[in-house]
């Protein structure tokens, strides 16, 4: 992907656009600085591409991506990546098991390629020993996992950026500008604003929802907190007129019956509604219920 | 998920978010690894008819892959002027012997005696090594050279911080030990000889001179112990607090330094050499709290020291920085300093009078206030660099210690107020 950031005029002030996470990202700011607004931009851009770069699975060069290629020996980490990997630990603890950032490596035996490409429960079965938070030994400097395991980032890493972007377009603004600016983050759907807009007015966003084939988006207001989506996207396997969800439940390596398609959810921090949204998605066919017992605002789609 | 309603994941979902997102300042803004980092000022700073310096420091800092910073810092300055060599002011014209003994100097009727061949270059080194170690650990070891014509300075220095608390407490405990030689040229004087004034130019002068010699260099050691904690108190605030115990021996006169020998009718009859104890203990105890508001921060400081020479000190420091909506800033800064006078310290002595051993009329440890006024004005430049002004008033007001004026003393300024501008222009790149 192209590291540019494009910065362009719109009602209320600017709107920097730029590419991260293989997810096209924007940034709003409402104010009439286009200066500010760029500044605000290349710190944002700069923070996504500074997590893709050190979290991303896919590159070997990355910090996830030397932490799984010495996997088996004991690894030095920095206190970035230990806050994340206890974050982590909090939302295993929190889900009873059910979120784990060991899963990946299921990944090796389910391609959900919309094929029917189904997978035998021996290959499952010989994948699920890599599996399992609980086999992880880590602290403050260190971290060390079995050889064979996998750590996949990619369930938060998205929504960490965007509650980071906020923080430093919050940062930028106290250093540079008088007053308050509005401001909306969204990386591919995962998205977080500062406050409301002036006169205390709501941001509407549209959301696109990865499920629905055509490019359907529906709008959510909001003036406070993140939003974040979870869904089957377009990936899924048919067999026998049975659809297979990518939602796997890591206890038993087969993906959860009956989720709904896509799950968006409001939440103080970004971080937040990503992991309500995908442990709702885990729930199944109990998702809604899930969610209205927690008494988590959230649109669905079934 | 055995999760039930009464399983409150939200409230326990903004517990750990909060960790995460408080704790991990990381961000793109922070500084390269690999890339130096350089800070360059010049300093203008002068006393009203007194010393002059212009200081120009070229300071770099490159942080490695594993958290390990190098700082290497460059000073030079130039000194020039007039600093007073600690005798009062007469009704009469005074002549005073150059320190070398190579010269004489002649001051004005009610003038407070200035010796105006001040003058040095001075060419400064500093370097430190910050070493992350295991556990929350950091080590730094550095060390100073610091060279001028008669005076050269060098130590070394070490600080182990342990951090706790997910980095919001920070102990730390370190030392500093510094060698100092000063090489005047003239030689040191003997402690309380009468400088010799008549007769210059003469064989007799140059014997009598030379007999107030007592060899040509000498030296002190200071050995410095720092305890320090520094705390976040919340996602604004954050205070500092040191310890300091600085001991120090060895040669701690001032060998350019005289006290007047005045009669009962306050007519100065000669100068003698003073002389200082050699040895000084100081305490010092520093409190610093910083507070960020929603675009301005507050910095402000207090010391207090206490030395076996009876100086107390005070020293209130304030520092405002205020973001402009432009991206520049501008901080006025306050200062405030206070000490009490050294147990012997005295503008003068009365001819009959015992004389102690250890004798001072140098108005820096003397009875004195100071204030300071200024203002900085800093901008980032296009590049990413930023470029400030800063602009200083200062005013140093000795005071009596309660010693009383006798005869035409009454008529001089004995402790004289001292005004200076100090202008410095800073880049960073």
């Amino acid at each position: 992907m192209i590291r540019e950031v494009e910065c362009t005029k719109r009602d209320k002030g600017y709107a920097i656009i730029f590419d991260a996470m293989a997810s096209p990202c924007e940034v709003l700011i409402d104010s009439p600085e286009q200066w500010l607004a760029s500044l605000i931009g290349e710190q944002v851009a700069g923070e996504a591409w500074r997590i893709e770069d050190k979290y991303s699975r896919y590159q070997t060069t990355s910090v996830c991506g030397q932490l799984n290629a010495n996997a088996g020996k004991k690894c030095p980490i920095d206190s970035e990546t230990f806050h994340l990997l206890q974050f982590a630990d909090q939302c295993y603890q929190l889900s009873d098991g059910l979120f784990d950032i060991t899963s990946g490596v299921l990944r090796k035996a389910w391609h959900f390629d919309c094929s029917d490409n189904i997978p035998s429960q021996q290959q499952i079965d010989r994948l699920l020993p890599f599996v399992g938070w609980q086999q992880l030994e880590f602290d403050e400097n260190h971290l060390q996992m079995q050889q064979g395991m996998e750590i996949d980032f990619g369930g938060i890493g998205k929504e960490y950026a965007v509650d980071k972007a906020i923080l430093l377009a919050n940062q930028v603004i106290a250093q540079h500008a008088k007053n308050s600016v509005p401001v909306l983050v969204n990386f591919g759907g995962d998205l977080a604003v500062n406050g409301p807009r002036d006169k205390e007015q709501a941001w509407h966003v549209g959301v696109e929802h990865p499920s629905l084939a055509a490019h359907s988006t529906m709008v959510v207001t909001i003036k406070q907190g993140a939003i974040a989506t979870s869904g089957d996207a377009k990936r899924f396997l048919l067999k026998d007129g049975r659809r297979y969800s990518h939602v796997l439940n890591v206890k038993t390596g087969w993906p959860v019956e009956n989720p709904p398609k896509s799950i968006t959810v409001a939440a103080p921090k970004c971080i937040q509604a990503g992991l309500l949204a995908t442990l709702a998605l885990l729930q199944g066919k109990n998702a809604t219920k899930f969610l209205k017992t927690q008494d988590i605002t959230h649109w669905q789609i079934s | 998920m055995q999760l039930t309603k009464t399983t409150d994941l939200k409230g326990l979902l903004t517990t750990a978010t909060c960790a995460l997102l408080t704790t991990n300042q990381v961000s793109a803004t922070e500084t390269a690894v690999d890339e130096w980092q350089f800070d360059t000022a010049i300093m203008y700073y002068g006393e009203s008819d007194r010393v002059t310096a212009v200081e120009g420091i070229v300071a770099g800092q490159k942080t490695f892959a594993d958290e390990q910073v190098l700082n290497l810092k460059v000073t030079v300055d130039a000194l020039t002027g007039a600093s007073a060599n600690g005798a009062v002011a007469q009704p009469d014209v005074q002549t005073f012997t150059r320190p070398s003994g190579n010269g004489q100097y002649q001051v004005k009727a009610k003038q407070t005696p200035l010796d105006d061949t001040f003058h040095d270059t001075r060419l400064q080194l500093t370097g430190s090594w910050s070493q992350p170690l295991y556990h929350d650990y950091t080590w730094t070891v550095g060390g100073n050279l610091s060279k001028e014509y008669d005076y050269l300075s060098v130590s070394v220095n070490s600080n182990l911080a342990r951090d706790f608390n997910k980095k919001n407490t920070t102990v730390s405990a370190g030392f500093s030990y510094a060698f100092d030689q000063i090489e005047p040229e003239g030689g040191l004087p003997k402690a309380l000889s009468e400088m010799t004034v008549e007769q210059f130019g003469s064989t007799e002068f140059d014997a009598l001179f030379e007999q107030t010699r007592i060899g040509s260099s000498d030296d002190k050691n200071t050995l410095d112990l720092l305890l320090g904690l520094t705390q976040v108190i919340n996602r604004n605030t954050i205070v500092q607090l040191n310890y300091s115990y600085s001991d120090v021996s060895g040669y701690l006169t001032d060998p350019f330094k005289v006290v007047s020998v005045v009669n009962q009718q306050g007519y100065s009859q000669r100068a003698i050499y003073e002389h200082r104890p050699d040895s000084r203990t100081k305490h010092a105890v520093f409190a610093q709290l910083k507070t960020h508001f929603s675009n301005t921060v507050l910095d402000a400081s207090y010391r207090y020291m206490t030395d076996d020479w009876q100086i107390d000190s005070h020293t209130l420091d304030l520092r405002y920085h205020m973001a402009l909506n432009n991206g520049h800033y501008i901080e006025p800064h306050i200062r405030y300093y206070t000490q009490t006078a050294a147990e012997f310290y005295t503008p003068f002595i009365i001819e009959g009078q015992s004389i102690n051993q250890d004798i001072s009329a140098d108005y820096r440890i003397g009875e004195m206030d100071a204030y300071t006024f200024g203002i900085k004005y800093g901008m980032p430049m296009n590049s990413g660099d930023s470029l400030a002004f800063r602009l200083e008033y200062y005013r140093q007001s000795p005071k009596s210690d309660g010693t009383a004026a006798v005869g035409v003393l009454n008529d001089v300024e004995l402790y004289e107020t001292i005004d200076a501008v100090i202008a410095q222009v800073s880049y960073s790149f």
